[in-house]
This record gives structure tokens, C-alpha cells and sequence, in this order.
């Protein structure tokens, strides 16, 4: 029984009179790959958000493994906050490349920087980590002379390079088109299969289906159903996710 | 009187301007960055004093301010008034001035830079102060440089406000000799002193500009 690293407690979160996630619960074992599906406004990206501190939250209980990061609203002390952004790396619809910065400089910024690690063990990383996303030969490229998916593969890289225990992608395809998308799956489906743990919101039914432990499907601010992945994809239980689903294969 | 000394007393007098420009980009630019701190604190008495500020800057002739600024401590509080203070007073006067215009640019480059680099660094756990130094401001630099130069070019031509408190700059030189030796060339020569002088700025910002140019 592989222990819990996300934990995610009573979630609720409003924006002005409009509440948009209500009472979530919500955890990832470790070396488990989780997808996020459901219509747009589901509340899906702001639940991915707030696992990643970048959403301030009134109400949640969040920890990553023993690390209490967040206590019904009260967060925990910068030098806490700093150490749970350690655990994880966050992928970016946009990318969110910096532009100014070649290849090399956006990936090992953090591990340097922040993480205050060896240059050399660093360098030497970060070149293995450019050959596993097919970017080799591209150290000194600036993002603006990459295409969509190669910035993409950058980006995942940036996010790796800090060695984090979860990898949470928001979206990562949506921003790139349907050739391009494929390249982007085929990393993260390589990730899946050296036990990466992963949280994926995604509107790739069928490569969440494929690629994915297990799938939650949200709408309206609720988990409206959740199970493995092969079970919720083809005999989905509950009428909103069956409703959807059908809407998604009619639309491909 | 030759053209010699006449183009000598005109040299130096360029060398003042000289130093008021460079004296003044050099104080105006980093307070600049301080006013637009200021303007955009989350705190609104902050940031009405600072719009304030800047609205009074950009509201009134920099000839007054200067004004100001060298008679103001006499009228204001008996201190007497010496001569090098005449100097000071030009740098405080466009110091104070030119911040709040370039306040203004830097906060257009900075609101204009998408939050999502914001968030790209907090994820990676850059410190704000890191974030700002080492994502933001690259690349708010970069995109000021066109109205930065625009108001660099505009500093060269006011130095010779200069003149309204007697400061020995080289429009001030040229009305002098002029006025000596009922003559217009020095008015041509400081003419084309500055326009050589604007001419090297704009040549030195595209220079910059070009360098930037790596990325987009």
C-alpha cells in the first residue's frame, strides 16, 4: 500500500457571490496517475491551482504527505510553504516560458537558484533531461524559435528539473494543435511508465482513459463521479458523466 | 571675437550639459522605478501620495519646478544661496522630474508583462524579490527602451532650462556670446551640438535595442 502524498481536505472556494468548488476531498498515492475531466467552469484548474499555492483558498486542509501546508484556510509559514514547492513541478497550458532565458537557463534556473544545487550535477542533468523530451541540440534555443509542442517539452522539463515528487499539468495541450498534442501525450504516457506521479486536467478523454490510473469527473463544482479509468470511461454510473462523455465523443 | 574661442566657451558650456544629462538619468532612472513601486502599492494612501506626485510633475512646467527649487530655499526658510547650489539645484529639479515620467513607463512595462510568469516562478520557488529581478525586469527592460529613448532625447533639449537660473550650460553660453557679439552662429553651433549630441542617444538606443533583440 503506497502511501498518500497529496492530500486534499473540505476544499471550498468562492469568487465573489459565485462558489465554484464545493466541499472537495481529494488525494494521490504515490507513483499514481490521476486525470481530471469535466466541462469547462468544473473547477478543475482552480482545484490543480490550489494543490500548487498559486490560488489562495478560504477553506482547505492541504498537506503534502506529513507536511501540513494549509489548515482550514490558514496557511502555514513561508519557510513550510517553500518546502512543499518542493514536492511538486507544475505544468502551464501557456507554457510560461521565460522568454529572455535560452533553454538551459529556463531549466536549471530553479534547480540553481533556488535549490542551490551542484552546477555540474545540475548541467549534467539537465542534458539527459533534454534527450528524454527529444530536445537535444536545443540548449541555446530561445522559446520564441520553438514550436508549441517543443516549448511544451521545455516547459515539462523545467518543471522536472527540480526533481519534484508530483507532476501536476494543466491543461497542456490545449494551447497546441492535434500533431503537436501528440507529442506532448507520448512524454507524459513515457513519464506514466517510469511511476511518475502525475495530476492531469485534461480534455483528452481517450488519452486519460489510456494513460491514467484513475478519473475524476467534475462538473459544477462537485466530484460528480470518480473510479478507474477503463470503469468511468466506458460504463460511467452517474447521468452528468454519462451525459458528458457521449457530448465529447459526439464532438470528435 | 574668433571662432575658435567662440566654439571653445561653447564646448564647455556642452560639457555641463553633458553632465545634467548624465547626472540626471542617473539619479531619475533608478527613482523612477521607486515611484512606480510606489504607484502601484496595494496600499491606497501609497499610492494616491505617489499619483499625486506624479500628476503635479507632469502637471507643471519643469521650468518652474527648477524655479523652485533654487529660490525655494531661500524664500522658504532664509537659507542663503550660493552659487554651486545652482547646480544642485538643476539636478534635484530634473531628477524629481524626469522619475515620474519614467515611473509612468516602467509601470506600463511592468502591468504589461502576463501574470503568468508570475506564476511560472512562484511555482519553481523564486523569492518575490528574485522573481522581480530576475524574470520581470529583463523583460520590462526591454519593452520600455522605445519610450525610455523619447523621453532621453527630450532631456538633452532641456537641459538648456538650465538657463532660467543661470547655469553655465551651453545654451546659456550661446545667448551670452550672441548677445556680446550680435551674432547668430552660436545659436547654429549649439543647434548642431545638440542635434549631434540627440543624434549619438538615438544611435546608442537602437544600439540596445538591437542587442534585445534576441527574443521576443
Amino acid at each position: 500500500m503506497s502511501k498518500e502524498l497529496l492530500k486534499i481536505r473540505n476544499f471550498s472556494k468562492t469568487f465573489g457571490d459565485l462558489t465554484v468548488l464545493k466541499d472537495i476531498s481529494f488525494s494521490v498515492k504515490e507513483g499514481e496517475v490521476v486525470s481530471i475531466i469535466g466541462p469547462s467552469g468544473s473547477g478543475k484548474t482552480t482545484l490543480l491551482r490550489c494543490a500548487a499555492l498559486l490560488e489562495n483558498v478560504e477553506k482547505v486542509d492541504l498537506a503534502y504527505e506529513d507536511l501540513a501546508v494549509c489548515k482550514n484556510g490558514v496557511y502555514a509559514a513561508k519557510n513550510v510553504l517553500k518546502e512543499a514547492k518542493n514536492y511538486f513541478g507544475f505544468v502551464f497550458q501557456n507554457f510560461n516560458l521565460f522568454p529572455h532565458y535560452s533553454v538551459r537557463e529556463n531549466v536549471t534556473l530553479a534547480p540553481l537558484l533556488v535549490q542551490k544545487r551542484n552546477k555540474e550535477e545540475v548541467e549534467k542533468e539537465f542534458f539527459i533531461l533534454l534527450e528524454k523530451m527529444g530536445l537535444s541540440g536545443k540548449e541555446n534555443a530561445y522559446p520564441c524559435e520553438l514550436s508549441g509542442g517543443q516549448q511544451q517539452r521545455v516547459a515539462i522539463a523545467r518543471a522536472l528539473a527540480t526533481k519534484p515528487r508530483i507532476l501536476f499539468f494543466d491543461e497542456p495541450t490545449s494551447a497546441l494543435d492535434p500533431e503537436l498534442t501528440q507529442e506532448i501525450l507520448k512524454v507524459i504516457r513515457d513519464l506514466a511508465e517510469e511511476k511518475m506521479t502525475m495530476v492531469i486536467v485534461t480534455h483528452e478523454i481517450t488519452f486519460a482513459r489510456n494513460v491514467s490510473d484513475r478519473i475524476i469527473f467534475m462538473a459544477d463544482g462537485y466530484i460528480v463521479e470518480e473510479g478507474r479509468a477503463a470503469q468511468l470511461v466506458d460504463h460511467p454510473q452517474n447521468e452528468r458523466t454519462k451525459e458528458f462523455l457521449a457530448f465529447i465523443s459526439r464532438e470528435n | 571675437m574668433d571662432y575658435a574661442s567662440m566654439l571653445t566657451e561653447l564646448l564647455k558650456g556642452l560639457l555641463v550639459s553633458v553632465e545634467i544629462f548624465f547626472l540626471t538619468l542617473l539619479f531619475a532612472l533608478p527613482l523612477g522605478l521607486l515611484i512606480a513601486f510606489g504607484r502601484m502599492s496595494k496600499n491606497c494612501i501609497v499610492s494616491n501620495i505617489f499619483r499625486v506626485y506624479i500628476s503635479i510633475m507632469r502637471g507643471t512646467p519643469l521650468m518652474l519646478q527648477l524655479l523652485v527649487c533654487f529660490f525655494g530655499p531661500y524664500y522658504l526658510f532664509r537659507i542663503p544661496l550660493t552659487d554651486p547650489y545652482r547646480f544642485i539645484a538643476v539636478i534635484i529639479a530634473f531628477s524629481l522630474n524626469y522619475a515620474a515620467y519614467f515611473a509612468e513607463i516602467y509601470r506600463s512595462g511592468i502591468q504589461s508583462i502576463p501574470v503568468g510568469q508570475y506564476e511560472a516562478a512562484g511555482v519553481l520557488g523564486l523569492t518575490p524579490l528574485q522573481t522581480f529581478f530576475r524574470i520581470i525586469f529583463p523583460q520590462v527592460a526591454k519593452r520600455v527602451i522605445p519610450p525610455v529613448t523619447n523621453e532621453v532625447i527630450t532631456l538633452v533639449k532641456d537641459t538648456s532650462l538650465a538657463f532660467s537660473i543661470a547655469v553655465m550650460e551651453m545654451f546659456t553660453m550661446a545667448k551670452q556670446i550672441a548677445s556680446a557679439h550680435t551674432t547668430m552662429i552660436p545659436f547654429v553651433a549649439a543647434g548642431a551640438f545638440y542635434y549631434i549630441f540627440n543624434f549619438l542617444v538615438a544611435f546608442c538606443m537602437e544600439r540596445l535595442e538591437k542587442r534585445l533583440d534576441y527574443y521576443r
